[in-house]
Formats: C-alpha cells, structure tokens, sequence
C-alpha cells in the first residue's frame, strides 16, 4: 500500500510538472505581443520595452521557465494584465463560490446516478425511461438545460431565484468561504436556505450529464456483478432482494462508477465556465470567462493550472480510496 | 457528455478476416438506425440547404418575430432568420467536429503505430506522454489553448483536437500491439515484408474497425463540447452562424423571444441524440459478441 501511495503520488506530480511545462509553453507560443497589447498599441517603444523588463519577458526563454516553474511552487502565477493583481489573489477570492459548485454538482450527480443506475437494474418498469435517459441526457447541451431551467422555475413558476449566491446583504464572510458552510458555522438558517436556493438551478445544469455517464456505469457494473455466483448464493440462502443489493451487491459494482465520478469532475469544471456565466455565479469559470474576452493570458495560465491541479488531486484521491478498499488493486 | 472509454471490440484480426458477415444492417437495433437516418438526413440537408435558405448573416426581417410559417423558427435581434442560422450552425458544428476527430486520428494514430510496432522505449516514452494527457482535464486545456491562441473556430478546433489525440493513440496502440503477435504477422516478417509495408498492410487494416466505432460515437462529445466552447466565445466572430455563440447571444432574450437562445440549443441536442444513436449503431455494425 505504501508503494502504491508513493508512486501515485510520484505520477502526480510528474502531471503536474508536465501541466505547468504545458501553460508556459503555450503562453510563449502565441502569436503577437500580449505587452504591447496590455500597454496599449499607441505605447511608444520604451514603454514596451520596459514594461516587458518589469514582467521578465525580456530573458531567455529557459530562464523565464525556470522561474515561471518556482512560482508555480509557490502557487504565483504572475500578475494579470486586466486587473493588476496577482492572478493568485484573484482566483483565491472567486475559487471558493466555484468549489461549493461544483462540489454540490458532483454530490448530486452522484446521488442521481446511484439512483438511475439502481432503478435501472432493480425496476422493469423503469428500463424504458432509463435507456431515453442514458441517451437523451448525455446529449443536453449545458447551457441549454440551465436557460430552459431558469425560463421554468424563475421566469414562469418563480420558484427559484436567478442568478449569484445570495439576496442577503448580511451574508456571513469566512472562514471557509463556502456560504452552505459559513451560514451554518454563524447559525443563519436565512443565509443558508436562501444560498441552497441559488445553488439549485446552476447545479442541476452542471449535474444532469455526469449523472447519466454514473447511472450508465453502475448499472453496467451492477449487471455484472448480479451474475456473480455468491449473489445466486445469497439469494438461495434467503436474503431479501434488498439486503443482497444494500448488503453485497452494491458494494462491488461501486468502483467503475466512483472512477467514473471523479473522470466526470473534469468535464463538470469544463461546464464551470459555461454555467457560471448564465448564473452570474461569482466563480473562477466567470473569472475565466472574463479573461478570454479580455486576452489576459496569465489568468487564463492561472485558472488552468489550479483546476488542473484540482482535478489531479481529485482523481489521485479517488485512486487511493479504490486501492485501500479493494485489495486486488495494486501496481 | 460521457466520458469516452476505450472500445474493445475483442481482437482486431476477427474483426478484420470477418469483416464480409460482420457488416450487417440488420445486426443494427431500431432506435440506431433511426438515430443513423437522422444523422444521415442532418448532415446532408445541412449541407444541401444552404442553397435554398435566405441569407443568415443579413436582416431579412424585423427583429424579434416569433416563429410563423415565413420564418419556420422566429428572427433574432437584428432580424437574421433563425431557421437559416441553425441550418448553417449545424454544418459548422458536424464539420468542426469531423475536423477534430480527422486530426485526433491523425496524430494519435501515428504515435499508436509508431509506440505499438516500435516497442521497447519509444513506446513507453510515448505513452507516458500519452497518459499525462489523459490526466489532465480535457475540457479545460482545451478551452486554455484555444483562449490563448485567440478566439476563432480555428483555434478552437486546434485546442480540442490537442487533447483529443491520445485516446487515439491509446487505441491504435494497444491493437497494433495485440496484432503484432498475431501468426500472420509472423508470417509476413519471415517472407521478407518490408516494415512499412508490414505496419501500413498488416497491422494498420487491424486497428480501423475499432477506431472507425470510437470515432462515430466521439462525434456526440464533440458536437456538445464544440457547442459549449462556442458559448464562451471561442468559436468565429459574430455574426458567423455558430450553434453556441447564436445560444450566448439571444441568453439575453430568454424571456421575450425564448426561440433565439433555444432553437440552437435544441438543434445541438438533436444532432447530439442523433449521433449517439448512430454511434451505438455502428458498434453493432461491428461488434460480433
């Protein structure tokens, strides 16, 4: 187990070096002058030039990966051309509205998938309704689920508000940044309703697809395993249907679709950025979304290595809880 | 959109000496061949229609018209006709998505080939590249590079395709892999078979079945992801008639005039269901077990 551990973790970081490797080399590589553009086109020559020597643009390219290398230990991605300040602090203060998010997506998209993948194998009644599911859900679109989402339960039925976290002016600020959180760390049962009724809308349209892929996996999984020879030895020694599925059945079909579940975390962060920006949801996907409109090419550097990071980290973790319940898993 | 596994298809030479008895429109399921007549349909009028829809890119009408027999599916705000738009969306968005996978098979084809017929450390070396990839999240690098390199359909074709190649790569190798051991490779190397020749005629031919069937069910990720990226802006300038962006633009009118942000919605998703049924279809085309 501990070499596992160690030479996952070793893998790891090999992906993030490459990740990091990846940004810079796409930042030197694009075409025109990302200076001269922040500057300004009427800047005269000095002013460039300066403000290049101000960035380090003006050293050898292995000197800038060197260095562009340890900030990024350091967790500085440099400055960024739109606001002035650190890309860093930037994403520090939007990246806790984007972690509840996508948290509370892949949460629900869990719970959905278990539901849909169950009540596929277990219910003959719901086998049509699921296979309309498994093809038609994987092919909405995100943004057009979230403006049907809010064309119905805010514009038509007003049930759910709009856009952003929260209406209330007295929202709680810290410590974890996370409103679910903080709204019950200063008991404001007010604060907490109304953040889960912002959360709902932009978390359905990021949960629908990674739901269907779950269910579509565990129901797989669940097949397989119901051909198994003790499940037919649970059942003939008197097992309700339930405790088989609850008690054993479960259980064993549940790796695929937990790697599956953090696979789907990278396409959910992809639909971050679209999400966010129908809702108005103060995230880095908004912040993201507002960098490419502006050219900022070091946030966009930023934001890519930290959900690259995330992601990694994730998907790590989800590596290491298979290995440790599952003992067949090793190198 | 789900995430993309590797399709086996069991060994690549049945595949390849079955072919005759395996490509069977009857071995296709209902809903498949509807979704392949669908797609079939969507492809051909999209390309057909542009000749005989008004103009997509000019006002042609008032703005805001809700949709009436003359204009199938209202006018935006400044009075493009909808219909004509999506049918011009939906042919930028199946050609896009063609181009990526053409590139991905392209570049990942060659590395599979080259890592699985080499061995030895040029395969390891390539698919450790190969892996890294597929460990960071696609989506997100793909939206990076194109952002980077500045927003054009271009571009954002590049960007996807730069994270697509290595499940291509993945497949090619590990069929060209499970073939090289195959007697009738053997045989071939013994009778003094060139090694282009015995990689482009008796290794290559093994590894398209399987390909062929991840490449027509990647079209749906595609036509979703394309789509998507296309709606934060990474896809050609206004006015060009794009699915995503036409999506992004009429959010604002969600309220007043629901069909200008809907309608390209809704035409991503049939083109989606359509080529997701018509994947499923051609695996059962091939898919003997």
């Amino acid at each position: 187990m501990l070499r596992f551990l160690a030479v996952r973790a070793l893998g790891a970081l090999g992906v993030l070096v490459a990740l990091v490797t990846a940004v810079f080399v796409l930042q030197t590589a694009v075409p025109g002058d990302p200076v001269r553009a922040s500057v300004g086109l009427n800047a005269s020559d000095e002013v460039v030039a300066q403000e290049r020597e101000r960035l380090g643009l003006d050293k050898p390219l292995p000197t800038q990966y060197v260095g562009y290398l340890g900030q990024a230990v350091q967790g500085s991605f440099g400055e960024s051309l739109r606001t002035g300040r650190d890309v860093r602090d930037d994403i520090g203060a939007f990246l806790p509205a984007t972690i509840e998010l996508a948290g509370f997506s892949i949460l629900l998209a869990g719970a959905g998938g278990l539901l849909i993948g169950i009540l596929a194998v277990v219910s003959s009644r719901f086998a049509a309704p699921a296979r309309v599911l498994f093809v038609g859900g994987a092919s909405v679109p995100s943004f057009l689920l979230a403006l049907i989402l809010i064309y119905v339960f805010y514009f038509k039925l007003s049930w759910l508000p709009l856009s952003g976290r929260t209406n209330l002016d007295s929202a709680p600020e810290g410590p974890t940044g996370l409103l679910l959180v903080d709204s019950l760390l200063h008991v404001r049962l007010d604060v907490f309703v109304d953040a889960l009724r912002h959360l709902i809308l932009p978390a359905t349209a990021l949960a629908l697809v990674p739901a269907v892929a779950i269910g579509r996996v565990l129901r797989s999984s669940l097949i397989e395993v119901y051909r198994a020879d003790y499940i037919r030895t649970l059942h003939a020694k008197g097992l309700t249907p339930r405790a088989v599925l609850w008690k054993h059945a479960l259980r064993n079909a549940l790796s695929a679709p937990l790697t599956m579940a953090g696979l789907q975390l990278g396409l959910l962060l992809g639909g971050v950025v679209i999400v966010e920006a129908i809702f108005a949801w103060p995230g880095i996907g908004l912040y993201l979304n507002q960098s490419i409109q502006f050219g900022d090419l070091r946030a966009i550097a930023g934001v890519t290595l930290v959900v690259g990071a995330g992601y990694v980290f994730v998907n790590t973790l989800v590596d290491l809880a298979q290995a440790a319940a599952d003992p067949r898993i090793r190198l | 959109m789900p995430v993309r596994g590797v399709v086996s298809l069991g060994s690549g030479t049945e595949a390849v000496t079955r072919r005759g008895q395996a490509s069977r429109i009857r071995d296709i399921g209902a809903l498949e061949r509807v979704g392949l007549v669908v797609l079939l349909l969507l492809l051909s009028t999209s390309l057909v229609a542009p000749w005989f829809v008004v103009d997509p890119v000019i006002p042609v009408a008032p703005p805001f018209q809700a949709p009436s027999l003359q204009h199938v599916l209202g006018t935006d705000d400044v009075g493009q006709d909808v219909f004509s738009r999506v049918i011009f969306g939906l042919r930028t968005s199946w050609l896009s998505a063609a181009a990526v996978i053409a590139s991905a098979i392209v570049i990942g084809g060659a590395i599979g080939l080259v890592a699985g017929a080499r061995g030895g450390w040029v395969d390891a070396l390539l698919m450790r590249l190969t892996d890294t990839f597929l460990a960071l999240p696609g989506p997100v690098l793909a939206i990076a590079v194109a952002a980077t390199l500045g927003a054009s359909l271009r571009n954002t074709v590049i960007g996807i395709a730069v994270v697509w190649w290595p499940w291509y790569a993945r497949l090619v190798r590990g069929e060209v892999r499970a073939l090289a051991a195959r007697p009738h490779v053997d045989a071939a190397r013994l009778s003094g078979v060139s090694a282009p020749r015995l990689v482009l005629r008796h290794l290559l031919p093994g590894a398209l079945p399987p390909v062929i069937v991840t490449a027509s069910l990647d079209i749906q990720i595609l036509v979703l992801t394309l789509a998507g990226l296309s709606f934060i802006g990474l896809g050609a300038p206004p006015p060009a008639p794009e699915l995503g962006a036409m999506a992004a633009r009429g959010a604002d009118y969600l309220f007043a005039s629901p069909w200008i942000p809907l309608a390209p919605g809704c035409a991503v998703f049939i083109l989606a269901v359509a080529a997701n049924l018509a994947g499923d279809g051609v695996r059962d085309l091939f898919d003997r077990s």
